[in-house]
């Protein structure tokens, strides 16, 4: 079985869903922390918030495509709101403290949820499209998963689009590298993060959102995801798309394939491999600087 | 200044510790999750248990019964710390809970070492109605044992002979699994594969699944409760393998609390629970209409668990006539308490302590437009063995 | 040294009297929380030696605390070695597995560290939690207590557990103290000032930043320890990552860089949480808005905003410590 061709390739197709799902999160984190140097550790609160924000949408509208669109603005607005309050409030406290409060907002963000929505699980419905599932290679196959594979890569197409090819994305680029080059030439590079920030926390939210149908709604869902996201913006280094992109297919396959051909190490195949980058790469896979 | 501070503190500590209640109130310690993974069960069983003191009496003899929640947090290390609080601060006449095992493991000898009654309303720690009794412990919720055994000579009889079990990967699940192997082997079944996804860590039942259907067993066993059910069940459906293995489980793998959330997937899913919300029996109508009255929608299995405890304790409270200073009468009148309840006939083993109940095996069926579970067959008074209890 | 009764001694004086003073006349409960309280100073302190004098904030300090109490328990329980070994073993485990972690993880700073610890530490109680043979999620029952029968004592008695505890609590605090104003302590608080000039002179600064790195795993190794004692029980939950986040809170609300801030911060949280959870399920909230609330406001903590009006009282005109 396990060298049979069609079963390698399911497996391939599990691994890159869950893949599409981490860099969806972990590519807002990473571009969050080589703009301005911090790390949101209450970015699995907001891909949380996203899944309920998609709950609640859909069960009030009865549209999945409904919430799927409403959701992620619904949690950059969040997360604007904490900008403006709190984390402006911090640039030029050390980056500690920016790391602290994100931590306290954790515990904050997930009795908020409690408050909400209760403590019992939940899930968001398959949309029916995608409800009868598709035969590859006379296997079975849910194709929403297919819709979340496909959805990740259009997500990177647009942003390798924005960041390479347009002049906002050289902007971004030039102000990861050295920002205070770039606020001497003129340009409104705090602006210019407040832009990546949201896009960073929509993108937070779409993953949940999406999520949402596959992973119980629950509250304690952002730190399983959130641990899993750290690994790989360690692994693929911080600050960089790539990063993001080759850290995401690394673990997600390690996650997947570990679990069937190494079942008694099934918790430990991820760290292990953290281990083994960091060893080599300290900075992970592509870093855009020095952590 | 400090030490000002810390007398004020201690001052602080004191004052907590005196019970605000009326010295006469009879003391409920419910010693259960109210935060963390397990919080909704938490609550479920403490609402049930509230109405069924509005049910069956909530004063005796002048008395009044008064509730002193202790959030366990689901955590062993909390969850005994709250309990020497609720025992040595609050001094509760009975304690009622808790929902993990785990924390039932940490809390089990100081209980039995303080002497004080002891109401299980959910862990199936089999080890509690064996080698860890107390004659101070009594459980009207189940074992792990009573859920699951039976299913074994169940399934052989229905005439499955090769099964593959899945559960998540710590204590319970293997629990679980063992008890259905003694049961499916020793009817003649044999089981031809194993899988247990680490409990916490499985992003994708999508790879056990793929395993189960190259091993074509004639059905999937399996134990899952909470999130993780949700997700496998609607894996489960949306990899189509129930088309050629039919899958059957211990009851919570598409529990009333959840079943909603899982579509399609949870429809033909056969289990075994100690309790079905359509059961049918006057005190189970009675029940279900008194809490959908109160709480807006039925009541689960963890629900009447609560339920029952109230029941139970009322009733021994009526026996020694609300005088709870004499525990071991009080813990007496617990022990021999009989009902008929919205599980059937209630009682309790006499030497270990745990219930004697119906198991009802279930099968879900699409009922104008929504999935329930119907009632598809009973195994009668299911027992724990007692041979390693000793008190 | 100049002055020996410094505020921080002096207020560790005051509160360890008190703690045993209080000790004879708490009931059964009080007892139990002097001890619970002692020990998450102990463990707090240990992270205080990373979080406030080196500058590294570990968000998997908890994984320590969890090795030190396996330990003991797998040495007692499954070994039958006595307490007193296991203890030491437990503390040396601890140290062990902190050098070779902190080998590669003390050379990456800020938020790798953070990041690192976090999911190492998760690592750790996904083993433990899987791990059948400690117990797995049921946790591992009967552990003893240490044996003070030389001492005609009995530890069983919980008077007599929360005065040891409170008595190993103050040595740490002086051992601690006493390596901190040690030129090896000096040093790693002049490398948290300024690395990079530090670097200049030579210091080998990873050297020194493992070293502290073992120090503060063997102190929660020992704290892990003692709370397997006191619990006569260890679970995986010792090491989930919700604990390592609650001592750093204790450490941040105490306030950083003075040992005693860290008791005090374990004294405070500790109290807060259990007060705050029979007040309403959503104790967390509250805990998590609070320490939002000292992060911003009261930056140096509790102990530390106290500290600086007392000395800012005494001589107005005399410069701040620099390192605050």
């Amino acid at each position: 079985m396990f060298t049979d061709p069609t079963f390698l390739f399911i497996q391939t197709l599990n691994g890159l869903q869950l893949a599409m799902l981490l860099f969806l999160l972990s590519v807002g984190l990473s571009v969050i922390f080589g703009l301005m140097n911090f790390i949101n550790l209450a970015h699995g609160t907001l891909y949380m918030l996203g899944a309920y924000f998609g709950l609640w949408v859909y069960v009030n509208t009865g549209s999945f495509w409904v919430a799927l669109a409403l959701a992620p603005i619904g949690v950059m607005v969040v997360g604007m709101v904490f900008y403006v309050t709190l984390i402006k409030r911090l640039r030029t406290a050390p980056p500690l403290k920016q790391v602290l409060v994100t931590f306290g907002l954790i515990f904050v963000g997930l009795d908020a949820v409690r408050m909400s929505w209760g403590n019992l699980s939940k899930s968001i419905p398959t949309p029916d499209v995608f409800s009868q599932s598709v035969t590859i290679f006379g296997e079975i196959y849910p194709s929403y998963r297919l819709f979340i594979i496909g959805l990740g890569v259009a997500v990177f197409v647009i942003l390798y689009f924005v960041l390479e090819r347009t002049r906002i994305g050289s902007v971004i680029r030039a102000g990861v590298d050295d920002r205070d080059m770039v606020s001497c030439l003129g340009i409104n590079v705090d602006l210019a993060f407040f832009g990546v920030f949201c896009i960073g926390c929509y993108l937070a939210g779409l993953s949940g959102a999406v999520a949402g149908a596959v992973f119980p709604v629950e509250p304690g869902m952002d730190m399983s995801i959130l641990i899993l996201t750290l690994i790989v913006v360690v692994v693929g280094g911080l600050g960089s798309l790539k990063g993001a992109v080759v850290g995401s297919l690394m673990i997600g396959m390690a996650e997947t394939f570990g679990q069937v051909f190494l079942p008694q190490f099934a918790s430990v195949t991820i760290y292990a491999l953290m281990v083994v980058v960091l060893l080599v790469r300290p900075g992970g896979l592509f870093p855009t600087r020095a952590a | 200044m400090k030490i000002a501070t810390k007398l004020g503190m201690a001052a602080v500590v004191a004052l907590g510790a005196m019970s605000p209640a009326h010295a006469a109130d009879i003391k409920v310690g419910m010693i259960l999750p109210y935060s963390g993974v397990y919080a909704g069960i938490g609550k479920e069983i403490t609402r049930a248990f509230e109405l069924g003191l509005e049910v069956f009496g909530s004063e005796v003899n002048g008395r009044k019964i008064v509730l002193v929640q202790a959030d366990t947090e689901g955590k062993p290390n909390s969850g005994l710390a709250k309990t020497k609080k609720l025992i040595h601060s609050d001094k509760v006449d009975v304690l009622v809970g808790p929902v993990s095992s785990g924390v039932l493991a940490a809390m089990r000898d100081t209980v039995h070492n303080a002497k004080v009654p002891f109401v299980i309303a959910n862990a199936g720690h089999d080890g509690i109605s064996g080698a860890k009794c107390s004659p101070w412990i009594v459980r009207t919720s189940f074992s792990n044992r009573q859920i699951v055994r039976p299913m074994g000579k169940w399934m052989y009889d229905k005439g499955y002979r090769n099964v593959y079990l899945m559960a998540p990967d710590y204590a319970a699940g293997h629990q679980m699994m063992n008890h259905f192997k003694d049961g499916f082997k020793q009817a003649g079944g044999k089981i031809v594969g194993e899988e247990y996804p680490p409990l916490q860590g499985t992003k994708d039942f999508g790879p056990y699944l793929a395993k189960v259907k190259a091993a074509k067993p004639d059905a999937l066993f399996v134990f899952f409760a909470g999130g993780p059910a949700i997700q496998f069940v609607k894996s489960f459906g949306a990899f189509g393998i129930g088309k050629d293995i039919p899958l059957a489980g211990a009851g919570w793998l598409t529990s009333p609390l959840y079943i909603k959330a899982q579509g399609e997937g949870a429809n033909n899913i056969i289990g075994s629970a100690n309790y079905v919300p359509s059961i049918d029996n006057p005190a189970n109508k009675k029940y279900q209409a008194a809490f959908k009255a109160k709480y807006g929608r039925g009541g689960s299995e963890f629900a009447v668990q609560g339920y029952d405890a109230a029941r139970v304790i009322v009733e021994a409270l009526k026996v020694v006539n609300g005088d709870t200073s004499d525990k071991k009468a009080f813990m007496d009148a617990v022990r021999k308490v009989t009902f008929d309840g919205p599980r059937g006939k209630f009682r309790f083993d006499q030497k270990n302590g745990n219930i004697i109940q119906n198991i009802y095996v279930y099968k879900n069926i699409k009922q104008g437009g929504a999935i329930t579970a119907s009632v598809y067959d009973v195994i009668k008074d299911v027992q724990d063995p007692s041979d390693s209890c000793k008190s | 040294m100049k002055n020996y009764f410094t505020l921080e001694r002096v207020t560790a004086l005051v509160i360890v009297v008190s703690c045993l003073g209080f000790v004879d006349f708490a009931g059964y409960y009080g007892q139990e929380l002097i001890a619970e309280i002692a020990i998450l100073a102990i463990f707090a302190m240990s992270l205080d030696l990373l979080v406030g004098y080196t500058g590294l904030v570990s968000l998997g300090h908890a994984a320590f605390l969890g090795i030190g109490a396996y330990a003991t328990g797998i040495l007692t329980v499954h070994m039958g070695w006595n307490v007193a070994s296991s203890m030491a073993a437990g503390v040396i485990m601890a140290g062990l597995i902190a050098a070779i972690i902190g080998a590669f993880v003390v050379r990456l700073g800020g938020i790798f560290f953070i990041m690192i610890t976090l999911a190492l530490s998760q690592m750790f109680y996904a083993y433990f939690l899987k791990n059948r043979e400690f117990g797995g999620d049921d946790g591992m029952p009967g552990i003893p207590r240490l044996d003070l029968e030389m001492f005609g004592l009995d530890a069983s008695d919980p008077a007599i557990f929360a005065v040891f505890t409170v008595i190993v609590a103050a040595l740490v605090f002086v051992l601690l103290d006493l390596i901190m104003n040690s030129p090896f302590g000096r040093y790693l608080l002049a490398i948290h000032q300024n690395e990079n000039r530090m670097r200049s002179l030579g210091a080998p600064i990873g050297l020194y930043k493992l070293a502290i790195f073992i120090v503060a795993g063997m102190v929660a190794g020992l704290a892990g320890s003692m709370q397997a004692q006191h619990m006569g029980f260890v679970s995986p939950d010792a090491m989930f990552w919700t604990v390592s986040g609650i001592v750093l809170i204790m450490v941040i609300v105490g306030g950083t860089g003075t040992l005693v801030g860290a008791v005090v911060g374990a004294a405070v949280v500790r109290m807060m949480s259990h007060e705050l959870s029979s007040l309403t399920e959503y104790w967390m909230m509250y805990m998590g808005l609070f320490f939002i609330g000292i992060v911003l406001f009261a930056g140096d903590g509790i102990y530390g905003t106290l500290a600086k009006y007392w000395h800012r009282a005494r001589d107005p005109k005399a410069p701040q410590d620099l390192a605050k």
